[in-house]
């Protein structure tokens, strides 16, 4: 059954890389209902990627496997639902 | 084989003071840096867009030996052959748009299958990006999907890091294609030269797990209880150097072995334990009793569909243990109960330790007793037929002449599954086949690269008429550096396995597979190079032995049976226990 998930990643910032996480998910057909990428304040180089999409428990994590492997990714986390999302998104917006 | 035949022109040493930097051109820091990298060959065409390289290029052909195909596609091929046979990274040049794009198919060919390549390519002048200039195209974006890494350089500055991250993006872990994409003005920039580092981690990759004791604790613990026990081994085996590994595992355990497509050459086909090829033309006993084991062990393997056949009726009575260094493979397909995120070799030598002395020769003998079945109904027809040639009987004299020690590179349909099943491979690296992609036009530019990497072996490339037509212009490319390589085509006048699914599923109805095929013989000649066609039985071995004993460039064309089918086949969204040894009834 899909429901949504929040998928928090944090990456190298650089001009493709989030261009190879929508691959990631497009080439699976997960439905990405919201996306914020940021710039970390204290380092351009780094960066990270909040999206909240809809998708099976499976796919889910098998994408987070996929977002793992990309060269630029550090680390993924997969949350239930979307008040991760609200949170980590309401915190970024807070920064800026 | 011939040397490059540009000559070899040493750059002119610039007077400059004892004490100033040097200065080069980023061109130039690109080659020392491919050098510094241990790079000897690299296979290429020139453009526009990478003419810089080029000429810098003129001046390294004492270093670099490049090999000129007659098509991108052909570089790239070349560069997996290269990379298959010897364990070392592949290269491959090419210019902007057309040139760069030519490289996508094998670039997915080489992340599906593993194969460490580093794709260097022009673009145009970097304040010319986004402008639609003239052969520019986002390469990039483009190759994002099919490469493992891939990075566009501005700067000369840039370059070298680049270079030395896209070599350790390529050869660590589970291996891959990487791409660097080089503007024109980052080519030409001259810039201090500087040593040249290779890079030894990046901060966010991490490609070799640490191996979990209690994993391997586990499985040794299901291992040694297990009474019918199977290792499913892929080409992680061959990749992390494994064989011995495999072995020592095997016949400790008393475990029987079957390879998957891209594994044939991991384990010995001579070996006791050896119990045959897996997968939809597979051998008969290592599908059925996938469906009968109790503990399946796949090692450097992705539970690929055309070795799982139905997903949902593969191995459900089984535990599974999966082995990988890709932690995404691992329970992707087949749900692993026991995961072991590993290099191979590393995992078998923890498991040697762990596992108990072991026998299993009553399961082992089942293996060989429907192996046997197959045998009749099946082997024995193909290498004592009558009628036309049969594929199975030329592919037997193959390995019977080169003692199955060749390193034999097929493309993708009926002659390769013929291959598979009855060419007796016996090292590693010796079996170099398009597996995931199934790219028709692999063969002949990859047995290029395969003889510039091995350059001891006998390569002997087995084609099919219908792939052996998508890249035919690389006779152009033996030609002029005399590589001595020998093209076996079988020639059914069809694309074979598509004719044979048209047949087997789709009511007999041949659409759009029949072709009507020009003189190959006179096409090879056409290309200086010496060819033969064999049509009868009588004249075939005679055939084969004069191909083998050239030591020039070959070509052999083998007429076999237009409509003969490969067999066993496990037919589309059967289970693999339900592998059929003849065409069914209708």
């Amino acid at each position: 059954m899909k429901q949504d998930f929040t998928i928090e990643l944090s990456s190298d910032n650089n001009f493709s890389v989030l261009n190879r996480i929508i691959n990631i998910l497009n080439r699976r057909r997960v439905r990405i209902k919201k996306l914020m990428g940021f710039e970390d304040e204290n380092d351009f180089r780094r960066g990270g990627i909040i999206l909240l999409v809809h998708t099976t428990t499976d796919l889910a994590e098998k994408c987070k496997l996929q977002l793992e492997k990309l060269i630029e990714v550090d680390v993924v986390t997969v949350h239930d639902g979307s008040t991760a999302y609200i949170e980590l998104s309401e915190r970024i917006v807070d920064v800026d | 084989m011939d040397a490059l035949q540009t000559k070899v022109e040493p750059k002119p040493k610039a007077a400059v003071k004892e004490s100033s930097p040097e200065r080069i051109s980023g061109s130039e820091i690109l080659l020392r840096s491919l050098v510094e990298e241990g790079v000897e060959t690299i296979f290429g065409y020139p453009g526009g867009a990478i003419m810089p390289v080029y000429d810098a290029l003129y001046h390294y052909a004492d270093k670099l030996t490049h090999i000129l195909v007659r098509h991108e596609q052909g570089a790239v091929h070349a560069a997996q052959g290269f990379a298959r046979v010897s364990g070392k990274v592949g290269v491959a040049l090419a210019t902007s748009g057309p040139g760069a794009t030519n490289l996508v198919t094998g670039l997915g060919d080489a992340l599906i299958d593993s194969t460490p390549i580093v794709c260097i390519t022009g673009q145009v002048f970097a304040h010319l990006l986004g402008t639609d200039a003239f052969q520019e195209t986002d390469v990039v974006n483009t190759t994002i999907p099919v490469t493992k890494w891939n990075v566009q350089v501005t700067e000369a500055k840039d370059i070298a890091s680049a270079v030395a991250k896209a070599f350790y993006i390529a050869r660590t872990g589970r291996p891959g294609p990487v791409l660097v994409d080089i503007t024109k003005n980052a080519q030409n920039e001259i810039i201090d030269a500087a040593e040249y580092k290779k890079c030894e981690g990046i901060r966010t990759y991490r490609p070799r797990p640490v191996l979990q004791h209690a994993q391997v604790d586990e499985a040794a613990q299901l291992i040694n209880n297990a009474k019918k026990p199977y290792i499913l081994a892929g080409q992680g085996i061959i990749l992390s150097g494994a064989t011995k590994e495999l072995i020592a595992f095997s016949e400790k355990t008393g475990i029987p072995v079957a390879c998957t497509l891209l594994g044939l050459g991991g384990f010995p086909t001579d070996h006791p334990n050896y119990v045959g090829f897996l997968g939809m033309h597979g051998n008969y006993g290592p599908n059925v009793l996938t469906n009968e084991c109790d503990v399946l062990i796949g090692i450097g393997m992705r539970f690929d569909d055309r070795v799982t056949g139905n997903v949902s009726k593969y191995a459900k009575q089984a535990r599974v243990i999966h082995i990988d260094i890709d932690k995404a493979e691992i329970s992707k397909i087949i749900p692993a109960h026991v995961p072991v995120h590993a290099d191979a070799k590393e995992a078998l030598r923890a498991l040697i330790d762990k596992c108990k002395i072991n026998n299993h020769k009553d399961w082992l003998d089942k293996f060989h007793a429907l192996n046997e079945i197959e045998n009749d109904k099946i082997i024995q027809k193909e290498f004592n037929p009558s009628g036309p040639l049969v594929m199975g009987e030329v592919v037997h004299l193959l390995s019977e002449f080169t003692k199955g020690e060749a390193v034999v590179v097929t493309d993708v349909g009926q002659h390769q599954m013929t291959t598979a099943r009855y060419y007796e491979y016996k090292n590693p690296r010796t079996s170099i086949s398009s597996g995931g992609a199934g790219t028709m036009g692999f063969a002949l530019p990859a047995a290029i690269g395969a003889a510039y990497g091995a350059p001891s072996k006998q390569v002997v490339a087995v084609i099919g008429d219908g792939g052996y037509q998508m890249t035919i212009q690389e006779l152009g490319t033996i030609m002029q550096y005399k590589i001595p390589i020998k093209i076996l085509v079988l020639n059914n006048n069809f694309l074979g396995m598509v004719r044979q699914w048209q047949e087997l599923f789709h009511g007999k109805r041949y659409s759009f597979t029949e072709m009507d095929n020009p003189d190959f013989v006179k096409i090879a000649e056409a290309y200086r190079i010496k060819a033969n066609k064999v049509t009868k039985r009588e004249d075939l071995a005679a055939a084969i032995k004069e191909m083998l004993n050239s030591k020039d460039p070959y070509f052999l064309e083998a007429v076999v049976g237009k409509e003969d089918n490969v067999f066993p086949m496990v037919p589309a969204g059967a289970s693999v226990s339900d592998i059929l040894l003849e065409a069914p009834q209708k």
